[in-house]
This record gives C-alpha cells, sequence and structure tokens, in this order.
C-alpha cells in the first residue's frame, strides 16, 4: 500500500498474475489433495484430535496408544468388509478453539469419517459443537464432565461418550467412604483438592454423597492448592494444625504425585484416612517413590480389575506400545475403538453418521472392562454405564492398588437418577 | 489522509475481498475456508495490537482480553435467543469498547513496562472472572452448547459458505477502518507520540486522550476477531482471554513485522501456517515454531513484511542513485 505509480504496466500486471498463482499454489498447499471420501474408499480413516504436548500430554499419547492398538488388532483380523481403518491423530495443545480447527480439518481435509474426541474439558466441549454441524459418528473418550452428556440441551444425534462420569464416581465414592466412615467413626473431614472448577465440583459432589450415605460427616476445613502448584508445604501445615480424621483430595497428575511426596516428608498419612480421586492411574503410583499403603483411590485403570484375561491381554498389548500400564484415558479410548468396530461390522464398513449412530445408541458390548459381563451405551443420553466405578486401596506392591469394592450400578443409577430431577436434565 | 490515498486504500480493499471471495472457487475445500477464517479472527486480532505497538508504541500484554470480551459477550446475548447477529456484534462491540475505555483509562497514563504489566494484570483478572464466574460464563468449560446463527437479512451462517463470506466481508471492514485511523492526522499523531512523547505533549498535543482514544479503537478491533472466532468454533472458552492469546498476537507482529499496515496479518498467515503444518508432523511444534521466530529476530532482525518492504526501498534507492551518477 506504499506505491505511488498508479500506471497499469506489463510488470505490474506479471507480478498481479504471479501474485494469484501463489495464492492459488497457497491454498492448495493448505488443503493438501482432495480426498476420495466415501464408502468406496477402501480404508476408513479415524481422526483423533487429542492433547499431545503441554503438562497433561500423558492424557493423549496413552489415549492415541490404546486406539493404535486397537487399530492393529482390528486390520489384523481383516476389517470389515475388506475395508481396513487408519488413525489420524492431531495435537490441540490443549486449546479448545485450536480442537475445534483441528476436527473440523480432520473431518474436511483429511477425510475422517468417524472421531475419538481425545479432549479433555473445554476442548470436548468444542468438538461436540463441531459434530453438531458436520455430523459424523463422535465418541468422546476423555470428557469426564457429567454435563456433555446428561444434558439435554447439548444432546448430539452422532455424538457419544465411551469415559466414566463424574457423577457416578460421585456416588460411588460417597458409598465407599462412608461405609468407611461409619466404621472407623471419622466425622471429622477436610478436602485439599486443585483451585479451579473440576477440583470445586468433583470435590463438592463427593462431599454431597458422602453425606447422604453418612450424615455425620462434617467437613471441617477446606484448602485450595492453585493448579500446578509445585510446593504443598502451607497446605499439609494447614491440615496438620486442623487435624482431620479423613481427608478427600481431587488433585490428580503430577499435583497429587507432589503433594504425596511431600505429605510423606511430615507423616501426614499416619493419622488421617485418605480418599483420593485421581490416584488409581498406574502411572501417577509408579511416579511416586514412596507409595504409602492404604490410602483409598478410585479406581483408573488396573489389570487385575475387573480381572478377565481380555483386561490382562490389553495391559500386555498396550504395554508393547508405550512401554507403561495403560492409563484410565487408555482403556476408555480401546471401549470407543470397540463400539465404533462393532458398529461398522454391523453396518457392514457403511460409514454414514446417522446410520454408525444408529447402532452405537443402545448397544451393550462384552467388554473385560465391565463390572459385570457389558458395558452399555445407554440410549437415552449417549453415555456409558456398567464399567469399574471401583474404589481400592493402594499397596506398595505392583499393581499397587487392591481390594477394590463397586457399588451395585442400580444404587449408581437411582441416585443419579435424583440428580437429573434436581438439575432439571429428566 | 488525502481522497486520492482514501480511494487507492478503498480498492485495494475491494480487490483483496475480491480475491477471498473468489478464493473458494478456485479451492473449492472447506479446509480452506475453515483456515482462512481462523486466520482472519487471529488476523484482526494482532492487527489491531499493532495499532497499540507499532503505531503507538504502546506494548500491550493483555489485549487478548478484548478479543475474549467480544467473543463472550456477543455469545452470550446470542444463546439468550433475544437479539439477531447484527445487534449482538454491535452490543458485543459497543460493550467491549466500554471496557476498553475503563481499563485504558487507568493504563495509558503509564509507561512501558509498567503500562505492560498493568494490561497484562487487567487481562488475567478478566481471565479469573470467567473462570469463577461458572453460572454465566461455564468457567473452564467455556460457553456450552453452541452459539445459535439464526438467519438474518437473507443470510444463514449455518451455511459454511455464507459464514466464510460473512466473515471475509467483516474483516475487510474492519481493516479499512484501521487504516483510515492509521493514516489519518489522528494516526500521524499516533506515530509522534511513539517517536517523542514530550515533544507531542509540547505541541498541544494531549497524548494521554490521544493514547485512550486509540486503546479504545484497538480493544473494539480484537474483539471482532473475538466474535469471528466464536462465530466460527460456535463457543466461548477462557482460553481466548490467556495471557499466551496476547502472546501469540505479540509473535505474529514479530513474524509479520510493525511498520507495514499489512505485516500483522502477514504475520497471522505466517504463523497459522506453520502451526498447521508443524502440528502435522512433529508434536515438538514448540521448538519448531521457536526457532523459526529466533531466525526472524536474530537473522532478518524484523518481521517479513518490514524485510521484504526495506529490501526493495533500498533496491529502488540504490537505482535512483545509479541513474542519477549515469
Amino acid at each position: 500500500m506504499a506505491s505511488k505509480n498508479s500506471g497499469v504496466t506489463r510488470r505490474k500486471i506479471l507480478k498481479g498474475a504471479a501474485s494469484a498463482a501463489a495464492v492459488g499454489a497457497f491454498a492448495t498447499t493448505i488443503t493438501g489433495f482432495p480426498h476420495i471420501a466415501g464408502a468406496q474408499a477402501k480404508v476408513i480413516r479415524i481422526g483423533m484430535p487429542t492433547i499431545l504436548s503441554g503438562r497433561v500430554a500423558i492424557l493423549g499419547t496413552s489415549s492415541r496408544a490404546a486406539v493404535q492398538l486397537a487399530v492393529q488388532e482390528f486390520n489384523a483380523a481383516g476389517g470389515v468388509n475388506g475395508r481396513t481403518v487408519e488413525l489420524i491423530d492431531r495435537d490441540s495443545k490443549g486449546r479448545p478453539d485450536e480442537a475445534a480447527k483441528v476436527t473440523r480439518d480432520l473431518i474436511n481435509n483429511d477425510g475422517c469419517e468417524i472421531i475419538i474426541d481425545g479432549e479433555a474439558s473445554s476442548g470436548s466441549f468444542a468438538v461436540h459443537e463441531v459434530i453438531r454441524d458436520l455430523s459424523v459418528l463422535c465418541l468422546h473418550t476423555c470428557s469426564e464432565s457429567s454435563t456433555l452428556t446428561a444434558d439435554p440441551k447439548l444432546h448430539v444425534k452422532t455424538a457419544f461418550r465411551s469415559a466414566r462420569q463424574g457423577i457416578h464416581d460421585a456416588v460411588a465414592g460417597g458409598k465407599y467412604a462412608s461405609a468407611i466412615s461409619k466404621a472407623k467413626g471419622l466425622k471429622k473431614w477436610m478436602t485439599c483438592s486443585p483451585d479451579y472448577a473440576y477440583g470445586r465440583d468433583n470435590t463438592a459432589e463427593f462431599i454431597e454423597y458422602a453425606k447422604v450415605f453418612d450424615p455425620n460427616i462434617e467437613v471441617v476445613d477446606q484448602v485450595w492448592p492453585k493448579l500446578f502448584q509445585p510446593d504443598y508445604t502451607e497446605n499439609i501445615t494447614k491440615i496438620l494444625q486442623v487435624r482431620p480424621q479423613a481427608m478427600y483430595s481431587a488433585l490428580w497428575g503430577g499435583d497429587l504425585v507432589a503433594f504425596i511426596e511431600q505429605s510423606n516428608l511430615y507423616s501426614l498419612f499416619n493419622n488421617i484416612t485418605f480418599f483420593s480421586g485421581g490416584l488409581g492411574d498406574p502411572p501417577v503410583l509408579t511416579a511416586i517413590k514412596n507409595l504409602p499403603a492404604g490410602l483409598n483411590t478410585v479406581y483408573r485403570y488396573n489389570r487385575f480389575f475387573p480381572n478377565k484375561p481380555g483386561n490382562q491381554a490389553f495391559a500386555e498389548g498396550y504395554n508393547k506400545i508405550a512401554n507403561q500400564e495403560p492409563t484410565n484415558w487408555s482403556w476408555q479410548n480401546r471401549l470407543a475403538c470397540h463400539f465404533i468396530f462393532e458398529a461398522l461390522k454391523r453396518t457392514n464398513g457403511k460409514t454414514d453418521g446417522a446410520a454408525l449412530a444408529a447402532e452405537v445408541k443402545g448397544m451393550e458390548l462384552d467388554s473385560p472392562f465391565a463390572v459385570e459381563s457389558k458395558i452399555t451405551m445407554r440410549a437415552d443420553d449417549h453415555t456409558i454405564i456398567g464399567y469399574p466405578a471401583a474404589w481400592g486401596v493402594t499397596t506398595s506392591k505392583f499393581p499397587y492398588v487392591q481390594d477394590f469394592t463397586a457399588p451395585a450400578w442400580s444404587e449408581i443409577l437411582q441416585l443419579e437418577s435424583e440428580w437429573k430431577k434436581r438439575k432439571g436434565y429428566a | 489522509m488525502t481522497g486520492r490515498g482514501f480511494l487507492r486504500d478503498l480498492a485495494i480493499a475491494v480487490a483483496l475481498l475480491v480475491v477471498l471471495l473468489v478464493l473458494p472457487t478456485v479451492v473449492p475445500h472447506p479446509a480452506m475456508r475453515d483456515f482462512v477464517i481462523y486466520v482472519i479472527a487471529y488476523g484482526l486480532l494482532a492487527m489491531s495490537l499493532n495499532l497499540l505497538v507499532g503505531f503507538t508504541g504502546l506494548v500491550s500484554f493483555g489485549h487478548a482480553a478484548y478479543f475474549a470480551s467480544g467473543a463472550y459477550i456477543f455469545g452470550l446475548l446470542m444463546q439468550s435467543g433475544k437479539f439477531g447477529i447484527p445487534l449482538a456484534m454491535l452490543i458485543a462491540i459497543g460493550g467491549t469498547a466500554l471496557l476498553a475505555l475503563v481499563i485504558g483509562a487507568i493504563c495509558v497514563r503509564l509507561k512501558e513496562i509498567y503500562f505492560a504489566f498493568l494490561t497484562l494484570a487487567f487481562q488475567m483478572f478478566i481471565h479469573s472472572i470467567i473462570l469463577t464466574w461458572v453460572s454465566l460464563t461455564g468457567g473452564d468449560q467455556g460457553l456450552m452448547g453452541g452459539i445459535p446463527r439464526p438467519p438474518f437479512l437473507g443470510i444463514d451462517l449455518n451455511n459454511g459458505m455464507s459464514l466464510y463470506v460473512f466473515c471475509s466481508v467483516v474483516f475487510v471492514v474492519c481493516m479499512v477502518i484501521m487504516r483510515q485511523v492509521v493514516q489519518s492526522p489522528f494516526g500521524y499523531t499516533l506515530r509522534m507520540i511513539r517517536d517523542n512523547p514530550h515533544r507531542a505533549n509540547f505541541l498541544g498535543v494531549n497524548v494521554v486522550r490521544m493514547k485512550l482514544a486509540i486503546f479504545v479503537i484497538a480493544g473494539t478491533m480484537a474483539s471482532v476477531g473475538g466474535i469471528v472466532m466464536a462465530l466460527f468454533v460456535s463457543g466461548a472458552y477462557p482460553e481466548f482471554g490467556f495471557w499466551t492469546t496476547s502472546g501469540e498476537a505479540i509473535f505474529m507482529i514479530m513474524l509479520g513485522g510493525t511498520q507495514l499496515f499489512i505485516g500483522p496479518f502477514i504475520g497471522a498467515i505466517l504463523l497459522q501456517t506453520l502451526n498447521h503444518y508443524v502440528t502435522i508432523y512433529t508434536e515438538h511444534h514448540g521448538l519448531v515454531l521457536g526457532i523459526v521466530i529466533l531466525v526472524f529476530v536474530l537473522g532478518l532482525r524484523r518481521g517479513l513484511a518490514d524485510f521484504v518492504y526495506l529490501w526493495f526501498q533500498d533496491r529502488k534507492t540504490k537505482q535512483i542513485e545509479k541513474e542519477a551518477g549515469r
């Protein structure tokens, strides 16, 4: 915009043509070659937006490894109707706008006909809205937010969740904790959870249901360390001053590792019965140098629970790919693949979003991760039930958590139903 | 600014709009449209920030606050179901202008690093409000349930092509407005303030008022970027108002350059293109982008647009000197 010469010369026309060609070439480069989508393409592409970098990269890497394993096995078994599947993953960096863009790109540019949404928290809501627009089959595999599927206003016909749900964990946790509090007479409770929406909501729900089952429970104090806080001395000192009989924490990942390591220096767990909403993930358990025995944790993943050959075979196969035990996100992604592959078999390889969704809706799967025999994709709210909503106790030996207790799903469903009514979801 | 200059800028704007509108017919691919809309949103953020950084010498670290403000106000109004898209856009832009006026009235009295830190502090304050006011904003999960796009004046933004055309038109209109600001006497006064605020003050310029005016204009333009992004992703998220988003806008300015009006937009294209490809091939995108920025900072010592422009200027000068010598 700095030129003063307004005459049109041959050189200018050539420059203009070159610029137009450059724009065209750039545009073609961005979009890549036109894909051949549709039922006739031999390979069925599954797109996976997830978090592969940053502090929570383990969410994405452990999700991706589980899907890679499932895809390998499915293709080795011959695929469906002569068609194999291919996984295309993309890093959203944990940003919702990037998750939306990447998901659209996977569908529009890479020709993905199915989406496995390995996003956490807000990213999954962003992907959800893309699916509302583009109507391919989508399985959310990492978001535990109950609202995603419980709120009918957010309902998307082709979107499902194959992940645990906050409200189920809250009921199971409350039931488990109240049984211990009644047996040991634990009345004086405290909480120590990260100071952001998930930490506060998760803690409130756990305490709410613990009180439902044991009204004698009294929360005498609460501390809220910052998310990703490196030093918990201040919080631990406060807990030692208050001297509660029991404590709940929604800390997770590296924060939980740091908190337990630092608490060990003060022998915090000698006199406090500890309940954790995030300790049960094998990478967290193995990252703690001196894991105290007797801590109570929600089930995240364990190769011996449910104690089924399929579960152990999954852990072995996963270990060969990832060189570590599976995480909570791993089994949830594996389960998503099972739903997708079963739906593909039933549609004989047809990848139309509505057709696949009609198959996944209400599907009952024989799964190695089922507490009993089946995990069901509930038809009315597109979320799973029948998975291990269980709690166990830590030990110093592999696999570091044992004595799992799972409440009956009928009881969880009854309280979930009441919760939905209170929230206006039912 | 002369009438001839305005007409020339208008002609360039029309040409740019034509290029944008023709692009989907040359490359009839939805991914291309998505990419352009994404670049438009971040381009507006970067170009509006450059009104402060490049033309006024005010390095704001908190500019994404207005990007988020535009997205959230627009999203909330649309979710209420009581507003059409044009009215919601106007209210979101007006609301953000008011917000920028309040914050700017405090910030522009400070200089250099103090100004930068105070803008950052206000941004983090707004980010905290978004996170903690869960009942209104959805907290860290963002505005859930999508943003409705009811048709208006026969335009249905639920159609991908219509959304693309709408965003392109909005972008070009914003560019024309910013260009007129930069080329007006007010814009030249801003450059004087950037280069020598004491001299400007001595000449009778109310420096604080001028800075405040451009602060509000820049915030308003950033809010349009936020609205475009909210329309594209059908939501608004706290990350829009996080400091890293402001940091990205600064990266775009560094990549594109500050001296040319179009520089930050070129930076936005460069950064988003790099981001697009690097993310496909590696998870170590931070490392790659860092190296690219280092190359620009240490190698070119300025943004790409500035480098090319100065290279042409230098060439032209040498040619004139050569001809004069002959």
